[in-house]
């Protein structure tokens, strides 16, 4: 059954979400168990935020684009735009823009007050330098290159607005441009060497980076300057913190222990046992901000046998117990999805009765599909062959839950006869596999700010390997009709019927049964609970030091 | 120097004041002995009937019981699925000593090989098989089995052969001196001069008199093997998930450790205590052999 909402009723939840969202988001930044209020925000002092994330091998989020990178870029980078709770896109750098009638040019109007933390002045033909910077290919930009695929050339109408030309009309530029991956930099920063940009990257943010030393630390200094803070930031002028210290330590139980001494006041990468211990301190706050774009979700290889047969996917899905999996392993800490995109995106269509755990459906479509025998070690054969899914993990992405979820799903499976071999790897061997096509299912994060990542996904030409080998849609989802949809609705601006676009869209990927949506790709901070103010941008779900304070 | 041949060292080296102690008290098994004798017969019921001491499946999972302290119901608590610990610890044993004893044939067979080669053929292939070996030894042997596993790929098997490898230069070493203070023993000069073949000689009077102190060497050989095999499966090198194997038990453990600490202490326990039965085991026949 499709699951469906008239546009008015569709646009009254995404808000009523939103006003939760904001609310959960305040109530997560107050002391738990005392109501008093924490008092005027105190400026000065260092706060130290420990990443579980891998160290970025360079600081400019132009090059390349990940989400490390996004995380201590948006301290000292800023975008023409970003996103509210709700999902509108509210003004940053940018203070207003007009798209063309026929959606092929968008002229953008710029804040005249504002200048990069080396003096030079922000302008239109700032952020030429930057759109030229991310198209020019030895940038070696993925994310911020795939954001701007329409933009085929910038203008300088004045100083203050700037003209993106587009080869076809993109209803999701906003949502790109609102990305830390698309962030302004300082075009005379630009100019420099790209190894002394990544290591000095310069922008408008409320910080700037002072210094790194590889494999300790980056360091961050207040920008006393600051005058550019979003729409739906909390206060105006500078930041709060003098400093801020970013460090690394990837072990799970050290960066946590390392929060409980006070050593550090921010860790992220929180992991779920540690968030319900942090539950039940009065001296930790949790903050959980889902990750935007596409749910983590495992992909079912239709391109190849056994899973190019609708019947034998359905029965994996309906034979994979994904409840009692996340209820065990995540402890109340990550809600099942049933969508193919985040919750953080108001476009998303939940489907729940399509992923039903009904291991005698999934006997009786395995039989129908042919595979009606079984082994001696109760594994399902067809003409001698094993039903066998290979499933490449890989250890860098998945965190230890998410491995723990396919154990539990590779024991549940085995029931209804699949045999799930799965095999756990590193970054570079995972994506050998998959390059090579060695697998059948798969689970792979993507983030994306808006439902276009539907089109990077499950759209056929994702399918063709880029240069790299890499392809987006691993479920390999060859569907025109589907494909139709996502290149209309990405050229749709109206806003109702974008939405209905990417619902269909949706709704046939879900009941092809091309996905096995688990859950939001977690994203979950704790913070000592003196720490004050602390909020993710609503675009790419990053923390923003910018309204932080220390109550101490 | 390895590991190995520093236990050897200490086991010779223990010849010494064992001496007084073997005149002095008539002992037959000492606490440590018995002690190991018992967990050597448990560990070898776990390995050959685990269904016996454990009647659970170590894969079975059981959500809903996730992260259950030690209990009644299960004895070493349960893990992130569910799975009985102490069910996953005893099935464990049998991937554990299997490792080990396999690695030991491995490292033991080319020692003999290498050792042999070196100790007999003259010195050209004495120098050359020398100098392979000090090329060997130049690496920690945990760095070799990597190596190894870099090109071969991770799993049991290769895993198992990896650490083999990695133990063969210092089993060949020893073998080698061995056979040399054996060949210029009387009773091999006398059989050179009663006209036998090199290769008699060696078949018949040296090899018999060099293997015996290898048996003493296999077993505290093993110990050694299950430690490096859990140390491989623990960097999620050996044994994959969910294999109830005790490396990578540990290591799914360390995730959980703030939280449940009977995920890694169960297992890590049993590495600790395989490796010391083996060690006292070892010890203790070497030293009865020496005073037979």
């Amino acid at each position: 059954m499709p699951f469906r909402h008239p546009w008015r009723t569709r646009r009254l939840l995404a808000a009523t979400t939103g006003i939760i969202a904001l609310g959960l988001l305040v109530a997560g930044c107050t002391p738990a168990g005392s109501n008093e209020p924490v008092g005027e925000p105190k400026t000065g002092g260092t706060l130290t935020y420990a990443s579980g994330d891998a160290e970025p091998t360079c600081l400019d989020p132009h090059v390349g684009g990940n989400f490390p990178q996004a995380l201590v870029s948006a301290q000292y980078l800023e975008s023409l735009v970003s996103r509210d709770t709700a999902g509108t896109i509210i003004p940053w750098l940018a203070e207003s823009w007009i798209p063309s009638e026929d959606g092929l040019t968008w002229d953008f109007t710029l804040r005249s007050d504002v200048t990069f933390t080396d003096g030079t002045v922000f302008d239109a033909a700032a952020v030429q330098a930057n759109i030229a910077h991310l198209q020019d290919p030895t940038t070696l930009s993925s994310t911020g290159y795939l954001g701007l695929g329409k933009v085929t050339g910038t203008e300088a109408v004045s100083p203050t607005v700037v003209r993106f030309t587009l080869s076809e009309p993109d209803s999701a530029l906003l949502e790109s441009l609102s990305q830390t991956w698309l962030a302004m930099e300082s075009p005379t920063a630009l100019e420099r060497s790209q190894d002394e940009n990544c290591a000095s990257p310069v922008g408008t943010g409320p910080f700037l980076v002072d210094s790194w030393v590889k494999q300790n630390a980056i360091t961050l200094v207040r920008n006393d300057d600051y005058v550019s803070p979003p729409a739906d930031a909390a206060h105006a002028g500078p930041a709060y913190l003098d400093k801020v210290i970013w460090r690394f330590i990837p072990d799970s139980a050290s960066r946590y222990a390392a929060l409980q001494s006070g050593e550090v006041d921010v860790i992220d990468n929180a992991q779920p046992d540690t968030i319900v211990q942090a539950k039940q301190s009065d001296s930790i706050e949790q903050l959980d901000s889902p990750r935007p774009g596409a749910s983590n979700r495992i992909e079912l290889n239709s391109g190849q046998a056994p899973f190019n047969d609708v019947r034998v996917r359905e029965a994996f899905i309906r034979s994979a117990n994904v409840d009692d999996a996340v209820s065990s392993l995540f402890q109340g800490t990550a809600t099942r999805s049933y969508s193919a995109l985040s919750s953080a995106e108001s476009t998303a269509v939940s489907n729940p009765a399509l992923f039903d755990y009904d291991p005698a459906a999934a006997v009786t479509l395995l039989q129908a599909a042919g595979w009606g025998q079984t082994d001696a070690d109760g594994y399902r054969i067809k003409d001698g062959v094993r039903l066998s899914v290979e499933f490449p993990v890989s250890t860098n992405q998945s965190i230890p839950a998410e491995q723990s979820v396919f154990e539990q799903i590779q024991a549940t499976a085995k029931e209804t006869g699949f045999e799930v071999k799965l095999a756990p790897m590193d970054l570079s061997s995972w994506y050998a596999a998959l390059a090579s096509n060695d697998y059948d299912a798969v689970s792979a994060p993507y983030t994306k700010v808006g439902p276009d990542v539907l089109r990077i996904l499950y759209h056929s030409a994702s399918i063709v390997p880029a240069p790299s080998g890499y392809f987006a849609n691993l479920a390999q989802v060859n569907d025109p009709a589907i494909d139709e949809l996502l290149t209309t609705a990405a050229r749709t601006t109206d806003v109702a019927e974008r939405a209905s676009l990417y619902a269909d869209a949706q709704n046939r990927i879900l009941e092809g049964f091309y996905i096995l949506p688990l859950y939001d790709q977690q994203n979950h901070y704790l913070l000592r609970s003196d720490v004050i103010g602390l909020r993710t941008l609503p675009t790419v779900a990053v923390p923003t030091l910018y309204d932080t304070w220390l109550n101490r | 120097m390895s590991d190995l041949e520093v236990q050897v060292g200490l086991a010779a080296q223990a010849g010494q004041p064992d001496r007084a102690a073997q005149s002095g008290r008539r002992r037959r098994f000492g606490v440590a002995e018995t002690a190991a004798a018992v967990l050597a017969l448990f560990l070898l019921a776990s390995a050959v009937v685990p269904q016996l001491l454990a009647p659970g499946d170590p894969l079975g999972i059981d959500p809903l019981s996730a992260f259950q302290p030690p209990s009644g119901a299960h004895g070493f608590g349960t893990d992130e699925s569910g799975r009985d610990i102490y069910t996953r610890v005893v099935h464990g044993t049998q991937y554990s000593l299997l490792i080990g004893a396999a690695a030991t044939a491995i490292g033991l067979g080319l020692g003999i090989v290498l050792g042999t080669l070196a100790g007999m053929l003259g010195r050209v292939v004495d120098f050359t098989v020398n100098r392979v070996l000090e090329v060997l030894f130049a690496f920690p042997g945990l760095l070799l089995a990597l190596l190894f596993i870099l090109i071969f790929g991770p799993g049991v098997a290769t895993a198992t052969i990896a650490v083999g490898l990695s133990t063969a230069p210092g089993y060949a070493r020893i073998i080698r001196a061995q056979l040399i203070s054996v060949r210029s023993a009387a009773f091999v000069e006398a059989a050179t001069v009663l006209g036998r073949t090199r290769w008699q000689i060696l078949l018949r009077h040296i090899l018999p008199n060099t293997l015996a102190p290898l048996f003493v060497l296999a077993t505290l050989g093993i110990g050694q093997a299950i430690v490096w095999a859990a140390t491989l499966s623990y960097l999620g090198l050996g044994a994959e998930p969910p294999t109830a194997e005790w490396g990578a038990m540990l290591s799914a453990g360390r995730t959980y450790i703030t939280s449940a600490w009977w995920m890694s202490f169960f297992p890590g326990l049993f590495i600790v205590l395989t490796a010391v039965t083996a060690t006292v085991l070892g010890r203790s026949i070497d030293r009865r052999m020496r005073h037979a």
